[in-house]
């Protein structure tokens, strides 16, 4: 530190530790408890707030040693030790039986014994001649003095533990007759060596010391400004004292949206405000709208059971609407009225039907041609399911976001171009490269590849046009654009995540850490 | 989309020259394929084809092949192909096949390729083909299975029958005994994995030579003798077989090339069937059988959104190793002989596109006015997101597939209404939720450590069965809430969900609720205008200790569909 601290933003419990001591002084959490009648925790915190500005510095740990109540002393303290009843039963009751005493207290036999051997050696109880324990004349008297002092020592060891050398020389050797190391069961304290710090002051205290005593300081300044101050006034004629201002608060839990979900609402408000209309759909789709409709043939490799996954129950959905469904076949079989050669095999009518989990983004599109708007813009940002190992890199449930774009205007350039705005807007990269794509249901089909301010080079999506064999069959005479983009590579950059499972994480802790830079 | 390894000193001879990697980068994605991985010193590129449609494509000759035409505007010539109406001459070499195949496997492609010296370089590149060509687009040999053989020690002709699976005995390769067909399938390596495809048929398919003797087991595994090519042998016998014509033709033809552009020469076998087919009883293979197709030049400039000259159009097109010839103001297409992916005029239209160059188009920026919006079911979301919040509850968002485990047996229901997967990849995933307690309550069970109290939520997609649906199922949007704290209890979250209604503008009725999630007597169900929304209540301690929770937990699930009154 280059300059000390100032003094005003000591805290009251230090003001006091400065303004007591003489810089020659050596102090520790014991002298503290001791002179300033503070309690072990304020001890050690103000000499801990002290060391951390400077104004004080550890010198040497002197091993001290230290009774610590028991659980057993906390029960005396409270129900008095086994001698006071003992007594205090005889004295009511007249004499009783060593077993008797025990079954009437609720002690155990054994316990009773000794007491008794104490008792009777202290003068304070006898054996009469049917073998009962009876108060000695004098007896109670005798106890008094010693269960008095033991009765304040346990109150004190119950605040803080009692450091031996500031006991004085009788309570020491009570409290020793009292202990057995490391808290044997039956003994009221326990004896435990600790370390404790001894500090000195510094060369900053003294002047420190100076300044508090020149600005009239005590260590009795208010803290908190109440209400009752402000309704009598008190408070023209107190002292508020100043805070220290960087010590870190607590830390405040929060309801909060999370980073991932709000990446997503703002993708979906931006190609919102690029004129795009969201869609969406359920979870459970059919093989004719997530293929059949798209034109992969029901014997393409990636229809395979390997890919996606299927339901067990209900297997198939009842129908599929017509005339769609008769269309598409149709132009599976032999390309129907869409100029083309089609697939040339016998489209299967209750596959088309079979119920699966949807696989793309691209199921909405199709499902939303027989309904769209010309001219229309659509996106989605779409939970899919596929069958996949689950890495870093890969999820088994994960979501796409992908669209169509409807009207006479759409061709190859405006594709180009709307791959740019994707680029431009969504992805804030300037510079773009367009490389020839391949989806089954586009042609022709082009992927960008963009240049993104903190990732480099990446392909950020891909876009075709789809063939006439699926938009003819579903009713759209348009061409028409369908686009998909990657924007979770971006989103766990921006969220510091490496692991694309950490996405949709479980820990609540995890996510309450996790911020967007 | 199938990565192969492409043989780096085969591929640079072919081309002519070495490439470097940023040339590389330009010129592959004319292919649409894209460098992987050039590790130094080992030879070879990994490459990532990105057509599934373009099986060609998948070998290095097949790679090096359309992109030397495209550099050179070279196209190679392949005299071997026969058409229909001018069949090559085969002298002797004859495939017989048997019309008990007729359902079982019935087509066959095959040519005998000589002239060059196997070597172990060239055998891999025939065994990445055959894995690419076969294991890959042929569906795992399902659709094309290929074998290689010895031709010279072929007795002609070769017949492809139907076979007796358990008195039919051949040494098969890599074994030293003879073994039944059906023996082959339950103990060799290649009948466990291949033998499915044709073990529930009464007979099943075998190619052998005029004196009987064995050259392979389609689709299973060659002979020893015949089937056993070793380097140094200069004389094979290709054969493919599957059970549709078509892919069977392009599978040979893109085999044949390949050969051809190694050094063989290729000679043509005539396969003779016992009953029609498109192309007649006797198809000499390799075959040309690929139809034209015409493409009207200004529907291919609208597609484009340019301006086209039919020649400009016929030489972008011609660039790809097409054969083309103006007609007026059309084109029309020959597809070269190791293609058959042109179904619609579209296909010559991104030809035209990568003949051209992709750099030669400008974009345009869209000019279409269409008003976007989210969905109603979004801006509802969004409203109850931030009532949620501002209650302090902390948004997540979890997967929507679980383990049966956690979804139904550990929260105690029956989980009848659940959907389940009939071919899950592992247990953990093999339902889908059909409520978000569960995540919310897994959330709990990981997070003892993070300080109290717990106050998460997710607004996401649950999905049950409904018998009114066409698909028998229904995907709800959901929200679901959680409090986690010693205190946590019925109380605070009835008033939390109060608040969250008033601010819907919407009034719940509350009604007492049975069910073994929730404590009895602590439970409700929500109403909305007499319709079901959602339940809440205080989670029942065993449901609790069956996630291994102990910290009391209330929670609330609301149907937001059902309370926007919405689908």
């Amino acid at each position: 530190m280059d300059q000390p601290p100032g003094s005003r933003e000591l805290h009251p419990l230090e003001v006091k530790v400065l303004l007591h001591y003489r810089p020659e002084d050596t102090v520790s959490s014991t002298t503290l408890v001791a002179d300033l009648g503070y309690n072990l925790g304020q001890a050690n915190q103000s000499l801990s707030w002290l060391a951390a500005k400077g104004f004080v510095q550890e010198s040497s740990r002197a091993t001290s040693v230290l009774y610590e109540i028991t659980d057993f002393g906390r029960e005396c303290l409270k129900k008095g030790t086994y001698e006071r009843r003992i007594v205090e039963l005889l004295a009511s009751e007249g004499a009783l039986t060593l077993p008797e005493i025990a079954k009437r207290l609720g002690i155990e036999q054994k316990d009773v014994g000794s007491a008794f051997g104490g008792l009777s050696k202290d003068k304070v109880l006898v054996m009469d001649a049917e073998k009962r324990a009876a108060l000695a004349p004098g007896g109670k008297e005798a106890l008094a003095p010693k269960q008095a002092a033991l009765q304040t020592l346990l109150s004190r060891a119950s605040e803080a533990p009692l450091e031996e050398s500031a006991l004085a020389l009788g309570e020491k050797e009570l409290a020793a007759s009292q202990a057995k190391k490391r808290g044997a069961a039956g003994s009221l304290f326990r004896l435990v060596e600790r370390e404790v710090p001894a500090f000195v002051f510094t060369s900053i205290a003294a002047g420190a010391a100076a300044e508090l005593k020149k600005s009239g300081a005590t260590g009795d300044e208010a803290g908190a400004l109440t209400p009752e101050m402000l309704k009598t006034g008190a408070w023209k004629t107190a002292q508020f004292r100043r805070y220290n201002i960087d010590v870190p608060p607590t830390r405040v839990p929060l309801g909060r949206g999370n980073p991932y979900c709000t990446f997503l609402a703002r993708l979906k408000d931006k190609l919102a405000s690029l004129g795009f209309e969201e869609f969406d759909g359920p979870l459970v789709e059919t093989e004719f709208w997530n293929g059949d409709a798209l034109f992969m043939p029901q014997f393409h490799s990636a229809r395979d059971i390997h890919d996606v996954y299927y339901v067990k129950e209900p297997t198939h959905a009842k129908s599929i609407e017509k005339p769609w469904r008769d269309q598409v076949a149709a132009t599976h079989e032999n390309g129907w009225k869409t100029g083309s050669r089609g697939w040339g095999y016998k489209f299967d009518h209750d596959f088309t039907r079979r119920l699966i989990l949807r696989s793309q983004g691209t199921v909405l599109s199709a499902k939303q041609l027989p309904h769209a708007k010309v001219p229309g813009k659509y996106f989605g940002v779409v939970r899919c399911f596929r069958y996949d190992r689950v890495d870093a890199t890969h999820l088994a449930d994960f979501y796409q976001t992908e669209g169509i774009v409807l009207g006479e205007e759409v061709n190859l350039r405006t594709l180009l171009g709307l791959l740019k705005m994707f680029a431009e807007e969504v992805a804030m990269a300037k510079e773009v490269k367009y490389v020839p794509g391949f989806f089954p249901f586009t042609e022709p089909s082009v992927e960008v590849h963009i240049r993104h301010p903190s990732l480099g080079w990446f392909e950020l999506g891909g876009s075709g046009i789809f063939r006439p064999e699926v938009t003819e069959p579903l009713g759209i005479k348009v061409p028409v654009l369908a686009w998909g983009l990657g924007i979770d590579r971006m989103a766990m950059t921006s969220m510091g995540v490496h692991d694309i499972r950490d996405l949709f994480t479980s820990s609540i802790e995890d996510v309450r850490s996790r911020r967007i830079r | 989309m199938p990565k192969i390894d492409v043989n780096e000193e085969l591929f640079f001879r072919t081309l002519g020259r070495r490439f470097e990697k940023e040339e590389l980068d330009v010129l592959l994605p004319t292919a649409k394929a894209e460098l992987d991985d050039w590790p130094k010193g080992e030879g070879i590129l990994r490459i990532e084809l990105n057509d599934t449609n373009r099986p060609d494509l998948w070998s290095t000759l097949g790679l090096a092949r359309q992109l030397s035409i495209y550099l050179t505007g070279k196209i190679p010539s392949y005299p071997f192909f026969s058409r229909a109406s001018a069949p090559q001459k085969t002298q002797e070499r004859r495939v017989v096949v048997d019309k008990g195949l007729k359902d079982i496997r019935p087509y066959i492609g095959s040519f005998v390729a000589e002239g060059r010296e196997v070597t172990d370089a060239l055998l891999r590149e025939i065994i990445q083909s055959q894995e690419k060509l076969c294991g890959n687009f042929g569906r795992k040999r399902k659709t094309i299975a290929m074998g290689v053989s010895r031709a010279d020690l072929i007795t002609w002709p070769v017949s492809y029958s139907a076979a007796d699976p358990d008195k039919t005995e051949f040494i098969p390769l890599d074994f030293h005994k003879p073994m039944s067909m059906r023996q082959i399938l339950s103990e060799h390596p290649k009948g466990k994995e291949y033998g499915p495809i044709v073990a529930s048929y009464a007979r099943f398919p075998l190619l052998a030579d005029g004196k009987g003797e064995v050259l392979t087991f389609p689709p299973v595994i060659n002979s020893a003798l015949i089937g056993g090519v070793k380097p140094g042998d200069t004389r094979l016998f290709i054969d493919l077989t599957g059970p549709d014509l078509d892919t069977i033709l392009t599978a040979c033809a893109i085999t044949a090339c390949d050969f051809a552009d190694m050094g063989f020469r290729v000679l043509p076998v005539a396969v003779e069937y016992p009953f029609d087919t498109p192309y007649g009883r006797t198809i000499v293979t390799p075959f040309y059988f690929q139809k034209d197709t015409v493409l009207e030049v200004a529907e291919a400039g609208r597609r484009l959104g340019e301006d086209l000259t039919v020649e400009q159009a016929a030489a972008s097109i011609r660039r790809m190793g097409n054969g083309v010839r103006v007609d007026g103001t059309r084109v029309i297409v020959s597809p070269p002989e190791y293609r058959n992916d042109f179904l619609h005029p579209v296909d010559a239209v991104e030809e035209i596109m990568i003949g051209r160059g992709m750099d030669t188009f400008t974009p345009i920026m869209p000019r279409d006015f269409t008003v976007g919006r989210i969905s109603e079911a979004e801006e509802y979301g969004r409203r109850v997101r931030e009532i949620m919040i501002g209650l302090g509850y902390q948004e997540m968002i979890y997967g929507y597939l679980g383990s049966r485990r956690d979804l139904v047996e550990r929260m105690g229901t029956d989980g009848s209404d659940a959907i389940e997967i009939s071919n899950p990849m592992t247990e953990s995933f093999n339902m889908v939720r059909n409520s978000i307690l569960p995540s919310l309550l897994m959330s709990e069970a990981e997070s003892a450590h993070a300080t109290y109290p717990h106050r998460i939520f997710e607004i996401g997609k649950t999905a049950v069965k409904d018998p009114a649906d066409n698909s028998g199922t229904r995907t709800d949007n959901t929200l679901g809430f959680l409090l986690a704290d010693r205190e946590a209890g019925f109380n605070e979250v009835d008033a939390h969900t109060l608040a969250l209604f008033y601010y819907l503008s919407l009034e719940p009725k509350l009604a007492p609720l049975d069910d073994p999630r929730f404590i009895p007597g602590r439970a409700a169900s929500i109403r909305v205008n007499g319709r079901l929304v959602g339940i809440m209540g205080e989670i029942h301690p065993q449901v609790l200790a069956a996630w291994g929770i102990e910290m009391p937990c209330a929670a609330v699930e609301l149907r937001l569909d059902f309370m926007r009154g919405g689908e």
